[in-house]
């Protein structure tokens, strides 16, 4: 077929229809599609990867809505807020004595008697937000891809205007009225650091807390959501706050206002459709072909995919200490730890406990110093991390934030909180701002929330009549006057800086391998041999003989550690070098502690 | 429509529904049959004069004009309905007694109807179910079943189940019959089949047989009575819905989150002309609107657009939207909870309000979306809902821990929910017949923590619980067991509170040094939005009939700790302030922890001086548990072991034989609902012998020290305790290795914590005074002894004597005894107050 490429893009609903078509006509009954797909999605399996259409598909953000065309094959990266449940829409239907299909369309081509003979089938709704807490650089790579299909695709429209006036006249006011807001272009806002990222934050939950009345929850003036509607997904293979490359069609009509107007019998016993509080002008649909599970290494977009090759892997670790030496004026110890808590991840869960993770508390912070190295700290994660969060832990912060996400039966639709992140995220708390104060209720529950996020890497949504557990997996870092109580970390370390760091220069392909490290070395399998199993338990039997206040969690804080470092040498399998290597670090870490 | 294979079918034509009501109530106004006319109008729901089940049908089912019903298909079962309640002759009930159909046309023509039937069976549209053969089946099955497989005996003696019920219905004058679709499924299950798969139709051929049967049974009564199906075999998860439930009947199991107000939906209009005042004839729904009459019907008048819509006189039915959401267990991880909209009528209005669990049995039915309020095309979205046939509350099965008291007063034991299929009761079972089920149950406890079997013994009594009694002189006993253990820091205390909360029923996890009394209680708030005061539960009135644990119990304020009493003994919360008082229950074992004052366990101290729990309070524990942290390299090494496994994923040293936490979680609620053991004569024996004999333990011959070594109190834990073991074994008997068992659980708690150190024997007296006897002794010896020194060295009004000077006179002569000046103080206060010495200072002055 000549074009397919073309089709495929920017017509891919003809693409759908006519394998339909092609389907019917081989003698198939749609009834035999029930849940199933005839064959479309091959089409686009072979255009996106076998013929590496992928590329070319324009990623659905902010910037690009306004160009992007309706009804053409886009892509969309976010994490899943919110799941809206299922939807029920006539699949195929009988126009006459053809057989036509509504699967990826918001509305049908041609109007349905209800006469007509038809099928239904179902929809699952995603609602899909940016990635909270993504640093804008892990977005540049993208961009470079994005021109030259913009190019494309502004070529395409202007071919367009001529045919379609009409529609495109349509999708410029609606760009216009974003243009009138203005949004600043997201690299701007990254530019000055974390505080903005949190002023940013703080002003979303407000926005969340008081949304029961209005009408557009959370929709943020610089972060295009999205809803994805999803055919036929596998039990279970989505989850809630899972980051997700979708490909699909783009729609954009804005025929859904007309349900808002409409009596029927549900709506005046309260608001049935969730859809109703997205205006399709602000929320784009997207009809998902093909969905892709990213995680944090493919959001870095290193361009050659390294092996993790010991020799190599060393040299970059041994920049890395030395660069986050330097951002943590010269304190080696601190470094170190730094190091392993930066490569940390929960790895699995026995019962309560979560294994793996490794949360940091620097003590020893005072209002200059957290000033000075607390801002350089939080760029160099934000340099070296995908996604990082900060928290600056107030008492009225405590008071206010909605920190859990909670589930608003009025609008039906679960309201983000703060603690809302997807898997990987970084999140520093700057705790040196707290002063004595009250808590009240809200803060209490706050602190609590924190704590059991530190303690088992669970945060707990509201959903009003009971309360959920969401597991996740948080690298926690907090900067404290004393050791945090509220934040109970795994690891304590008064933080003694020698020097005030000179902010060095960075060069790019450093911070690539370092990311490319953080990332890639993370998912590393690991082992132990049981004769080093032996060597482990006697030094831990040993240390507990000599001092009883040592517990589980010590041990296992060990442990981590020790998996960890071998990690972050490219290593697999734990040796008694790395052994000692721990044992002496958490030496020096308890001579500090005195 | 070749591919009929379709769950629905949705040739829906536009014109069709009007057919089928336009002539219905064409019949009806021509009917002479005057009290089918007035028990049909009686009939609420009834949305036309014509009382036909196709019309009843869809007053219950039909919400709205779009709804995907196939009304072709109703279409013809609307024909049969009237043709057949035209000639209800036509089925061999009525046949029978012809005598009793009172609008039954003549029989010759019900003859004539019921030949005509056979020669053309009528089919339940699109498939080949005979209309007649289903309802055949209906009459059978509610005429003949019964519940126990009858012998041919009682066939003849007692009459159908369901004959029974609908007297019953009719009795109290009810306006529905509940049918157990597990019994339709018993007497047949290819009913049961065809009623899941065609319920519009099914349902309303029930609807039919029962209006033929009520005037057989009750000629008397003028009410409808619709059926009510519940309890179907299979219950569907909210999110395994899809198309092809459409149209079916589905049971769900959820969470009511939200209600509709009540929406009074119109079912009948009167139109009043604005002319001439005349009255029309009631205008049913159709379609989910009322043709307003353009021209008044009066022949004399006859003006255009008068009519007017007479509001009183208009029927209404109450409707209501409900959210159902998906219950937390059932919602897989990573997910959100799904919600689906019920809808209710009548009698459901209101049944269920926000944070009830419930299970549903209703149609599940989709509903296109019109582009807009008046044209005809459709979107090509649908809405789902459930048309709602029965909702019955599972609430009580949250709390599962249902006690015997429970059971009683449940008014029959039919309506009691089954929440455990036969097949896990099955499981249950045969687990409760392994001889080892007690360790296991043991090991499966929080098989993360080691060693400390006989505590995990302990708890597991305490989830099992004992049996309250509620004697006829309303003195009442409880049955719930109250834990406390006492230990250092870092042995896992907490970790056990944490599993035992997640364990529980119900129950709720807090922490003393956060609680204050009205927390734990229950307190008064305003409601923010009608600004009523409202009793607001605490955790204990929130974890009844479950597990309260409380983390820090030294750390609660007295304030708080005072109201635990009342709680721990009573099992009820009294509330007097804000104009309210209130006794609420608070049935709950408390399962605390606390650490000791000084950071360790002092071994020398007691328990009251370690923990520095007032021992009124302390007393009211069955079981003491004292966790110290011994220095044992084997525990070390199992720590050990276990952490490295818990890092490397070996799988050596998981555990086999313990169970899963959704299996103990089901083995524990079983036991407690269904498991009431009593005591055998043995076991009563047993347990006598034993208190006499630890009572004995407390005299030591030829000594006039006496200790005491178990109070009443302690029979009741041992009671309890044996209860609880027997309930382990799924028993209804108490037996004597469960008394034994209970025994040494009870001494190996009180050893712990009640051993006197200083003789190394049980001492309640250390639980319920703090002090024990051989420490009053040590005390009055003292007393003695400092009264003879006094008596000795100082005279009356004489000069004073320093404190520390009489401490060394006395330890003169006890030689051999350690006396502390604080013993002293206390024995020269007791004097003083006796009024023989004055103490001023630290001078003691002799009177």
């Amino acid at each position: 077929m000549v074009g397919v490429a073309y089709d495929c893009l920017a017509n891919p609903l003809g693409a759908v229809r006519s394998s339909f078509e092609k389907a019917i006509a081989s003698g198939s009954d749609p009834a035999s599609f029930d849940g199933k797909d005839w064959g479309a999605l091959d089409l686009f399996r072979h255009f996106l990867f076998d013929q590496a259409g992928l590329s070319q598909v324009p990623i659905l953000n902010q910037k690009t809505v306004k160009w992007v065309q309706p009804n053409s094959l886009v892509r969309f990266r976010g994490m899943i807020q919110d799941m809206l449940g299922n939807e029920f829409y006539a699949g195929a239907y009988k126009d006459g004595t053809v057989w036509r299909t509504n699967k990826f369309m918001d509305v049908s081509q041609a109007p349905i008697d209800s006469s007509s003979d038809m099928r239904i089938w179902e929809r699952n709704l995603l609602y899909c937000v940016p990635v909270p807490g993504q640093n804008s650089w892990t977005e540049s790579s993208a961009e470079a891809v994005m021109h030259e299909s913009m190019n494309w695709a502004s070529q395409q429209r202007e071919k367009r205007r001529r045919f379609e006036d009409e529609a495109v006249d349509k999708m410029d006011s609606i760009v216009s009225s974003y243009g009138s807001q203005g949004p600043p272009s997201a690299k701007k806002m990254r530019e000055d650091g974390h505080p903005s990222q949190t002023t940013q934050f703080q002003e979303s939950t407000t926005v969340a807390t008081c949304s029961s009345r209005s009408m557009e929850p959370d929709i943020d003036r610089d972060s295009l959501a999205c809803i994805v509607k999803i055919y036929d997904p596998p039990e279970s293979e989505l989850k809630l706050n899972e980051v997700f490359e979708f490909v699909g069609v783009l729609t954009l009509d804005s025929d859904f206002q007309v349900d808002k107007d409409e009596n029927d019998d549900f709506s005046n016993g309260f608001s049935e459709d969730a859809l109703v509080h997205f205006p399709p002008n602000k929320v784009p649909r997207l009809h998902c072909f093909i969905h892709r599970k990213l995680s944090v290494h493919d959001l870095i977009q290193s361009s050659p995919m390294m092996e993790p090759k010991p020799h190599l892997v060393k040299g970059i670790r041994e920049t890395l200490l030395r660069h986050l030496t330097i951002v943590l004026g010269n304190d080696d110890l601190a470094a170190h730890f730094m190091l392993l808590h930066l490569l940390s991840r929960v790895n699995s869960r026995v019962d309560t406990v979560a294994v793996g993770k490794l949360s940091l508390n620097l003590t020893c912070f005072n209002k200059e110093s957290v000033s000075v190295f607390g801002t350089q700290l939080s760029l160099a994660i934000e340099n070296l991390l995908p996604i990082t969060q900060c928290i600056p832990l107030t008492i009225d912060y405590l008071n206010t934030a909605s920190l859990a996400p909670r589930k608003d039966y009025e609008t039906n639709r679960l309201i983000t909180g703060v603690l809302q992140l997807a898997e990987g995220t970084h999140l520093m708390i700057d705790e040196t701002q707290l002063v004595s104060g009250t808590l009240n209720p809200v803060g209490v529950e706050n602190a609590r929330l924190l704590k059991n996020l530190m303690e088992f890497q669970k945060v707990e949504y509201d959903f009003k009549y009971y309360k959920m557990d969401m597991p996740v997996d948080i690298q926690l870092l907090i900067l404290s006057e004393g050791k945090s109580n509220i934040l109970p970390a795994d690891l304590v370390i008064p933080f003694q800086p020698s020097s005030v760091g000179s902010s060095e220069t960075v060069s790019a392909e450093a911070l690539e391998a370092w990311r490319w490290y953080l990332t890639t070395l993370r998912s590393l399998p690991h082992s132990i041999d049981s004769e080093m199993q032996k060597v482990i338990e006697n030094d831990l039997v040993e240390a507990r003989q000599a001092d009883r206040s040592l517990g589980g969690q010590d041990f296992s804080r060990l442990l981590t550690m020790g998996r960890l470092i071998c990690m972050s040498l490219g290593e697999t399998c734990l040796s008694l070098e790395h052994w000692q290597m721990v044992k002496e670090l958490e030496r020096l870490r308890r001579e500090r502690l005195k | 429509m070749a591919s009929d294979s379709s769950p629905v079918n949705f040739n829906d034509g536009p014109s069709s529904p009007d057919d089928s009501f336009s002539s219905p109530i064409g019949n009806t106004l021509s009917s002479p049959g005057d009290a089918s006319r007035r028990r049909m109008r009686r009939r609420s729901t009834t949305p036309s004069a014509f009382g036909t089940p196709p019309a009843a049908q869809q007053s219950r089912f039909a919400t709205s004009s779009e709804a995907t019903p196939t009304p072709s298909r109703t279409r013809r079962t609307a024909t049969d309905g009237r043709r057949r309640s035209s000639t209800p002759s036509s089925t061999p009930m009525a046949a029978a007694t012809p005598s009793s159909t009172d609008d039954a046309p003549p029989s010759s023509e019900g003859g004539d109807g019921f030949y005509m039937d056979e020669d053309r069976p009528t089919f339940v549209w699109g498939t080949n179910i005979s209309v007649n053969d289903v309802k055949a089946a209906i009459v059978r099955f509610l005429k003949n079943f019964r519940d126990q497989p009858f012998t041919s005996e009682s066939e003849y003696l007692t009459e159908g189940k369901y004959i029974e019920t609908i007297k019953r219905v009719l009795e109290v004058e009810g306006d529905s019959l509940d049918v157990d679709a597990r019994d339709v499924f018993d007497y047949d299950s290819d009913l049961y089949a065809k009623m899941v798969r065609y319920p519009l139709e099914v349902l309303a051929i029930f609807d039919i047989v029962l209006m033929e049967m009520v005037p057989i049974i009750s000629p008397l009564f003028e009410k409808h009575i619709q059926t009510r199906i519940y309890n179907l075999k299979t219950s569907t998860s909210m999110r395994n819905l899809n198309p092809s439930d459409i149209e079916r009947m589905v049971s769900l199991k959820g969470m009511i989150i939200r209600c509709s107000s009540i929406i009074p939906e119109i079912r009948e209009a009167i139109f009043r002309c604005l002319v001439c005042g005349y009255y029309s004839e009631p205008v049913a729904v159709e379609k989910g609107r009322i043709a307003e009459p353009a021209v008044c019907l009066k022949e004399e008048c006859q003006a255009r657009n008068s009519m007017t819509l007479v509001h009183n006189r208009c029927r209404f039915t109450d409707k209501q939207i409900v959210r159902l959401q998906e219950t937390p267990d059932e919602i897989p991880e990573g997910g959100t909870p799904h919600t689906v909209s019920l809808l209710m009528h009548d009698k459901l209005v209101d049944a269920g309000k926000p944070g009830d669990r419930v299970e549903v049995t209703g149609i599940y039915r989709a509903m296109s979306v019109r582009v807009g309020p008046t044209q005809r095309t459709v979107k090509s979205l649908f809405k789902t809902y459930i048309d709602c046939l029965h909702m019955k509350k599972t609430d009580k099965s949250r709390m599962l821990g249902y006690d015997q008291l429970e059971v009683d007063n449940c008014s029959g034991g039919n309506s009691e929910d089954t929440i455990f299929d036969e097949k896990k009761v099955e499981e249950l079972k045969e687990l409760s017949k392994l001889p080892d089920i007690y360790d296991r149950l043991t090991r499966s406890l929080a098989p993360n923590i080691w060693e400390l079997d006989d505590v995990k013994r302990g708890l597991l009594c305490q989830l099992f619980g004992g049996s309250a009694i509620k004697l006829l002189s309303g003195a009442s006993f409880r049955g719930d067991i109250n834990i406390l253990l006492v230990g250092d820091p870092g042995t896992s205390k907490s970790q056990l509170l944490q599993y035992i909360h997640k364990l529980s029923p119900r129950g709720i996890y807090t922490s003393g040094r956060g609680s204050s009394a009205v927390g734990l209680t229950a307190y008064v708030a305003k409601d923010p939005e009608t600004g009523e005061t409202v009793l607001e539960s605490g955790a204990l009135v929130l974890s009844d009939r479950g597990v309260c644990c409380i983390d820090e119990f030294d750390k609660m304020s007295d304030n708080a700790r005072s109201m635990l009493h009342e709680v721990m003994e009573q099992q009820t919360v009294s509330i007097a302030k804000a104009g309210i008082i209130a006794s609420l229950n608070a049935r709950t074992s408390v399962l605390a922890c606390a650490n000791p004052s000084g950071s360790r366990y002092n071994p020398r101290l007691s328990v009251i001086d370690n923990i520095h729990l007032p021992p009124t309070l302390l007393s009211r524990f069955d079981l003491i548990y004292l966790i110290l942290d011994k220095a044992d390299e084997q525990t070390d090494r199992r720590l050990a072991k276990h952490i490295v496994s818990l890092h490397f994923e070996n799988p050596e040293s998981i555990e086999q034989d313990a169970l899963e936490l959704s299996t103990l979680t089901a083995y524990v609620s079983y036991a407690r609902k269904h498991i009431h053991p009593q005591l055998s004569d043995e076991a009563a024996e047993e347990l006598t012998r034993g208190y006499v004999e630890l009572r004995r333990r407390g005299n030591f011959p030829g000594s006039s020290k006496k200790v005491i070594t178990a109070t009443p109190r302690q029979i009741e834990s041992l009671i309890r305790l044996s209860e609880a073991l027997a309930r382990i074994r799924f028993s209804e008997w108490v037996e004597k290795r469960d008394v034994i068992e209970a025994f040494r659980l009870l001494e190996v708690a009180m050893q712990q914590s009640a051993t006197d150190h200083s003789t190394g024997t049980i001492d309640m007296d250390l639980i319920t005074t703090g002090i024990s006897a051989s420490e009053r002794l040590r005390r009055e010896n003292l007393l003695l002894a400092t009264r003879n020194i006094i008596m000795e060295k100082m005279q009356l009004g004489g000069p004073s004597m320093r404190m520390l000077e009489l401490l060394e006179e006395l330890k003169k002569q006890s030689s051999g005894i350690e006396f502390h000046l604080n013993d002293l103080r206390n024995a020269v206060a007791s004097l003083a107050s006796e009024g023989f010495v004055a103490l001023q200072g630290d001078s003691v002055k002799r009177l």
